[in-house]
């Protein structure tokens, strides 16, 4: 008996000291992303090219880069394609082929900054306004139908007041509208979604949906928020800035 | 020998001396904010460091991977954060990284930019990563702030690598986007 014990705390005592190493897989970045990873191949984005990296050692390979344009701001990967969200559309990259991205569809907007999330056959898009986005035009979500891939398609667009970037999980959509806020919406009918509250006392950049946490990143730091009733959004904890 | 050729030749080249030049933008309005460049020497550019938990300075990106929460500081790096508890977020290192934005991580390793070059840096211990890869020059240096519609000092290379940008008074700014 008393060597059982032992055996038990010995055995609690190694495994306290076992590292906490990150398990396999690949890890969730926000949608303002110039970096991203679908299955072993890591995408990033500079100037006005996509670049490849082979992962599957470990050690990054270079691969092939293509050029897409001017204004490239954001990488989003989704099932079997990639998002590249531009200041001018929204480009769609079939993935099958993983290091030789195929342009598939292109959805074309005004001048603006734009990031990009999917969920299902929905394409969300911000698009926002003002000086530093060289735009006139009024911010705004899009909704766009892309059950048919090469076909991306504007069903639907609502107002928005300074949006950055976006996440969805669920039927929750959440956008940082900058200095203005936290926009928090129900997209359970993405031609009929609600905004459900909107925080304004949160400066929101970009945003991570997690199963059960909201993490928020703006300019006076991160903030965590428990999302469980997305009507009322609880404050876990906040990061603040040292000055 | 004076012909129309030769002269828009001549302007087209004098478009060009100024690398700032871009046909594409408007010019930004004189009171648009102004920017500076962040210098660091060639020598500490690509000298990767893991510091203890160091203060939150100017966050930037986020990136989650099981229980952790890594929080870019722009320009300086990454800090690493144990987010098993949200409510309760603790710092485990930070990695200095100059001239960092970008981040994603596969298994234990994270691929960070480190201005011109793509780092791999292994989390097998949080609390001390490693660097265990490098790729250089694979990103153009950036010489411009992330931004438009603004002025900012054009870089001088006598000074250094640009890491960073910052806000800041700028006496008559040549370069703007």
């Amino acid at each position: 008996m008393n060597r059982f014990v032992t055996l038990l705390l010995l055995t609690g005592l190694l495994s306290c000291g076992k590292s906490d190493s990150p398990t396999p897989g690949n890890g969730v970045g926000g949608s303002t992303a110039r970096f991203t990873l679908a299955g072993t191949t890591l995408y990033t984005l500079s100037d006005q090219y996509l670049q490849t990296y082979d992962l599957r050692t470990g050690t990054p390979v270079q691969g092939p880069k293509q050029q897409l344009g001017l204004g490239l701001e954001t990488l989003f990967p989704y099932g079997q394609h990639l998002f590249v969200g531009t200041r001018t559309g929204m480009f769609i990259l079939s993935l099958a082929q993983p290091r030789a991205p195929k342009q598939v569809g292109y959805y074309s907007h005004m001048l603006s900054c734009d990031p990009v999330v999917v969920q299902g056959s929905y394409a969300y898009v911000t698009l926002r306004s003002g000086t530093t986005c060289r735009s006139q035009g009024p911010s705004s979500l899009d909704i766009i139908d892309i059950s048919i891939i090469e076909q991306p398609k504007l069903v639907k667009s609502y107002p928005m007041t300074s949006p950055h970037g976006l996440g969805v999980y669920g039927t929750t959509l959440f956008v940082g509208e900058g200095d203005k806020g936290l926009r928090i919406m129900d997209i359970s009918n993405p031609l009929n979604a609600k905004t459900v509250q909107y925080l304004t006392d949160v400066k929101s950049y970009d945003v991570i949906p997690l199963s059960n946490v909201l993490i928020v990143t703006g300019p006076d730091g991160v903030y965590q928020y428990s999302y469980a009733d997305p009507t009322q959004l609880k404050l876990l904890s906040k990061i603040s800035l040292t000055p | 020998m004076r012909s129309p050729i030769r002269y828009s030749l001549a302007f087209l080249s004098l478009l060009t001396l100024d690398g700032c030049w871009k046909p594409y933008p408007p010019t930004p309005a004189l009171d648009s904010d102004t920017y500076r460049p962040i210098y660091a020497s060639a020598a500490t550019v690509r000298t990767i460091q893991t510091l203890g938990p160091q203060p939150y300075r100017k966050v930037g990106k986020i990136y989650v991977k099981d229980q952790y929460l890594l929080i870019n500081d722009i320009g300086t790096g990454i800090h690493v954060v144990d987010n098993r508890d949200p409510a309760n977020p603790v710092q485990l290192s930070f990695i200095s990284i100059p001239g960092n934005q970008e981040m994603a991580v596969r298994d234990s390793l994270l691929y960070a930019d480190n201005t011109t070059d793509l780092v791999t840096i292994s989390l097998t211990n949080p609390r001390q990563p490693r660097l265990v890869n490098r790729l250089a020059s694979v990103f153009p240096q950036q010489n411009f702030p992330d931004l438009t519609n603004i002025r900012f000092a054009c870089p001088d290379p006598s000074q250094g690598v640009v890491v960073g940008w910052e806000k800041a008074p700028v006496d008559n700014p040549q370069c703007f986007r």
